[in-house]
């Protein structure tokens, strides 16, 4: 199946580059004078985080566009979506507390913006088991689509939170209305890791996706 | 080595498991769907 291969290829490369990107940001990013080398999970943490909450918004939008076009298509997006979501909020979940740890003196803290990130997480865990309890197509379409559009609503809130509420997580460096206040060096790494963390998200989610439209075709054929 | 070194460590070798665990798994699975 071409997609399918085509999945494996972008994951391949995408594997191949995130080997460069761990050599870029360990031997050539210099480290930070106040927080050290445990700075440098940032270029690991903020993609993963970024790419989870991009994944939970596709989910919406395809649960959005299913309810509109009952396209299937959608449907089999938002499931890969989801799954992938899922294995980078993993990363996002447990490379947070590592940094948190030596910086913050503590593992974790019930702060507006870490548990809405925990909110994001099981919402995905949720979308994944609901799936796996309604059995009907259709019913699991709709009920899914309505769930991916709940976790896209929850994403301004987890964005927003550190302005709305008093809270340890630092406030965006990046994403935000002036410029980076990163230096070059940083920046320039912290973007190659996340165009690497997009490139491997859409390698998983074409091989998922094809993986369900085969699944569906020996449904099919069964 | 500084104090935090091991973080910084920790945290990329579970990035590359969690990661190229999926990818493997993802394999196999496509391999027999």
């Amino acid at each position: 199946m071409r997609l399918l291969k085509t999945g494996r290829w972008i994951t391949a490369v995408g594997l191949v580059l995130l080997a460069g990107v761990y050599v870029r940001a360990l031997a050539f990013t210099p480290v930070e004078r106040f927080q050290g080398p445990a700075q440098k999970i940032y270029y690991v943490h903020v993609p993963s985080a970024v790419v989870a909450m991009m994944a939970m918004g596709l989910v919406g939008l395809a649960g959005i566009l299913f309810l509109l076009l009952k396209d299937p298509r959608f449907d089999r997006f938002g499931e890969a979506s989801a799954e992938v979501g899922t294995a980078f909020s993993v990363v996002m979940l447990t490379t947070g507390p590592i940094w948190a740890k030596p910086i913050w003196g503590t593992w974790w803290t019930w702060d507006a913006r870490l548990t809405l990130t925990l909110f994001l997480f099981l919402l995905f865990l949720g979308y994944l088991l609901l799936r796996g309890a309604v059995t009907d197509p259709g019913l699991r379409a709709r009920y899914s689509a309505v769930l991916g559009i709940c976790g896209l609503v929850l994403l301004p809130f987890i964005h927003l939170s550190v302005y709305l509420f008093r809270t340890l997580h630092p406030q965006p460096i990046v994403l935000k209305p002036s410029a980076p206040s990163l230096p070059g060096e940083m920046l320039v790494t912290l973007l190659m890791s996340f165009l690497v963390f997009v490139i491997l998200y859409v390698g998983f989610v074409t091989q998922r996706y094809a993986l369900s439209l085969l699944r569906e075709q020996a449904d099919h054929h069964a | 080595m500084p104090e935090n070194t091991p973080y910084m460590i920790a945290a990329y070798v579970i990035t590359a498991v969690i990661l190229v665990g999926y990818a493997v798994l993802l394999y196999r699975r496509t391999l027999k769907p």
